[in-house]
């Protein structure tokens, strides 16, 4: 009954009503409504905590049970200490430790991961993009109108450039995405039905 | 400690994990992996305190406890119900709050999604088929979806049809490495900038 | 040699020298603004002074370089219009950024916190966020960043949901401005504008080209495209050199590859 028949049925509710509201401007139907939408944010904070108690639990296991780069385990566990310490004691204004180690080690680390990617995008462009049929010429050659339209090159070469570019993102490269776009919104109605519906049960998870 | 010294001590932190970073070109490395794992603590560690302090003590702590709204209970409990995923014996329980987010989730997007994704783009495609690149909106938006159909064999004059929605498709993989340039670069020079700017002083 | 089999780590070093040479020069290139950004600039242009918009922080850390020179160009403009800021994040890195970034612009324009700006902090659940703020925004933020009543400021006290806003401005790395399209846009009929990283730019613009986004300001050339329109010099139009020869050798290297690989094959 727990495991399945009511969560299916408070799906099923709350979906409904979801759908429902949309149509409705009762007050007391907005009034459900601004309440379930308040329930929600404070459900998924709850569920962002789990995550980190989670990382946290993985990592001590690590730890306990001697597992490769057990080591590492230790710096990451620390380092959550300090910071989540650093930000409970001290606050988060401008001038805290918290925000100092969120400036200085956080930003940089990770945008630096990111910038990595601008080697490894360099090296796949060298190896992968080859000339092989019509598909991989359009492929391209959009690329290359594109790389040289949004740089200021582009217009010194020639006026051409530029509005080749933003020809390509307005007329095919949209019309494109713009057919992604309607197909995953049809596919995301049919798996909401499916969902409210208890059809598409897979969130239960097995048991 | 004065500011001029935390901001140099931040600037001389954020140079030396900016390096681990980057040690990573050349291959993968204890160093690298130090600053990974940091990063992965200091990120959680963040979170926590960003969702404690600044989501549920304005949602649950402030309202419960100062302005005595007894209704916060439900979704805290429901809430609290998430923790016992950590326990595998009493996990099932977890469905309850996850079937409420993922049922109400799903009800608001139905409308949403067939206003803003399907209608108004449906209709957007329509708009000026008495221009040259309105009928080729029109012409790229049905071929490409056509390409996605799956249901009918793609052959004869559906299957040129269908093979022009590849071409389209290629166009907006083409464009989209375009801009993935693009935005790679960007962060690189951003990286390069604190290096020679802030950190060096070699540039101005 | 065999020009089909450079070594990666001779690319890496390549691309590390295009980029670092122009940033070291002072040379700057003219920069043309394209549609996207006029239209966004306008959109802030026709706002009346003392208006309020609404400012989310939708981004992640990972791309605060690219990010940061547009959302700084758009933020001063807000402020240089004395429009009064409704600041948000709907990403949790974006919380921090979002603070220091509103805060300190903020002090350039000798601009007052509860006077001319809010920052409200962090919601985790983006969709119901976007939703709740329809209906009250003091329902889904009762306090802000410093969790302090922030309906005791008198500039912001009569804010009480979109229609109180002029205009949301999205400065995003990732998916967020379709939801606030999809959600505000679609159901409250709010204005929205998106300043993102140009690895988004082209899923946009099936929402520019129907008119559900006003426009958007994407990646460093967005940003010197902006800088230009406010007539200073900052970030993006500093990169646009280090931009435009990063690019250029990208194209120089797919074309040596696929000129080796077409003589290797005859």
């Amino acid at each position: 009954m727990l495991r399945k028949r009511i969560p299916l049925l408070i799906c099923f509710v709350f979906g409904a009503f979801g759908l429902a509201q949309y149509y409705s401007p009762h007050p007391i139907v907005v009034s459900g409504y601004s309440t379930v939408l308040d329930w929600v944010q404070i459900i998924f904070a709850f569920t962002l905590i789990v995550g980190v108690l989670s990382v946290f639990q993985i990592h001590l296991k690590k730890i306990s049970r001697r597992e490769k780069l057990w080591g590492y385990s230790i710096v990451t566990l620390s380092a959550i200490i300090v910071m989540a310490s650093a930000g409970f004691l001290g606050g988060t204004g401008r001038g805290t430790a918290f925000v100092w180690m969120f400036d200085n080690m956080q930003v940089p680390m990770q945008s630096t991961v990111f910038a990595l990617l601008a080697f490894f995008v360099a090296t796949a462009a060298y190896r992968g993009f080859r000339l092989r049929n019509v598909e991989a010429g359009i492929l391209l050659a959009a690329a290359i109108v594109i790389m040289l339209g949004r740089i200021p090159i582009g217009a010194l070469i020639s006026d051409y450039i530029p509005a080749g570019a933003e020809w390509i993102l307005t007329v095919p490269s949209m019309s494109a995405k713009r057919a992604v776009l309607i197909g995953i919104g049809l596919g995301s109605i049919t798996t909401a039905l499916r969902v409210i519906l208890g059809i598409e049960r897979s969130y239960l998870g097995r048991g | 400690m004065e500011k001029e010294t935390l901001m140099e001590i931040g600037t001389f932190t954020a140079l030396v994990l900016t390096l681990l970073i980057f040690s990573f070109l050349y291959k993968e490395n204890p160093f690298y992996r130090f600053a990974e794992y940091l990063l992965v603590g200091i990120s959680v560690g963040y979170y926590l305190v960003i969702i404690c302090r600044n989501t549920i003590y304005p949602l649950v702590i402030d309202k419960l406890f100062v302005q005595g709204e007894l209704l916060v209970l439900v979704p805290t409990a429901l809430g609290c119900l998430m923790f016992v995923r950590l326990k595998k014996k009493w996990a099932y329980l977890s469905r309850l709050p996850l079937a409420l987010m993922i049922g109400f989730g799903a009800g608001i997007s139905i409308p949403a999604m067939l206003q803003a994704r399907i209608l108004k783009q449906m209709s957007a495609s329509m708009q000026s088929l008495l221009t040259v690149n309105g009928v080729v909106i029109l012409i790229g938006v049905t071929s490409t979806i056509a390409y996605f159909y799956f249901s009918k064999r793609q052959e004869g004059m559906f299957g040129r049809f269908t093979q022009l929605g590849t071409y389209f498709l290629m166009v907006f993989f083409g464009a989209t490495f375009g801009y993935t340039v693009m935005s790679r670069i960007s962060l690189l020079i951003g990286r390069l900038e604190f290096v020679l700017r802030d950190a060096f002083g070699i540039i101005s | 040699m065999d020009l089909t089999r450079i070594d990666k780590r001779i690319i890496y070093l390549l691309l590390l020298l295009a980029v670092a040479i122009p940033l070291l020069t002072k040379l700057e290139l003219p920069v043309n603004v394209g549609p996207q950004t006029e239209k966004v600039f306008e959109a802030i242009e026709e706002i009346p002074a003392g208006s309020h918009i609404i400012v989310s922080f939708d981004i992640e850390a990972s791309s605060l370089p690219e990010v940061q020179p547009v959302a700084e160009a758009m933020i001063r403009h807000t402020f240089g219009r004395d429009l009064r800021i409704v600041g948000l994040a709907l990403f949790s890195e974006g919380t921090a950024i979002g603070y220091n970034m509103l805060s300190s612009i903020a002090q350039e324009f000798g601009k007052e916190y509860g006077e001319h700006y809010i920052y409200l902090g962090f919601r985790p659940q983006y969709v119901s966020a976007i939703l709740g703020m329809g209906e009250d925004i003091n329902s889904v933020f009762p306090l802000d960043y410093m969790n302090d009543d922030w309906t005791e400021y008198p500039a912001f006290a009569k804010v009480r949901n979109y229609s109180d806003i002029s205009l949301v401005l999205s400065i995003a790395d990732g998916s967020l401005p379709t939801y606030w399209v999809e959600y505000a846009g679609s159901r409250y009929h709010q204005k929205i504008v998106t300043g993102l990283t140009a690895v988004m730019a082209t899923s946009y613009y099936p929402y520019t080209e129907s008119g559900q986004l006003v426009g958007m300001v994407g990646g460093l050339k967005g940003a010197a495209e902006y800088e230009k329109l406010l007539g200073y010099v900052g970030g993006g139009q500093r990169g646009m050199l280090a931009q435009s020869s990063g690019h250029l050798l990208i194209i120089l290297v797919v074309c040596i590859a696929n000129i080796a690989a077409w003589r290797k094959r005859r």
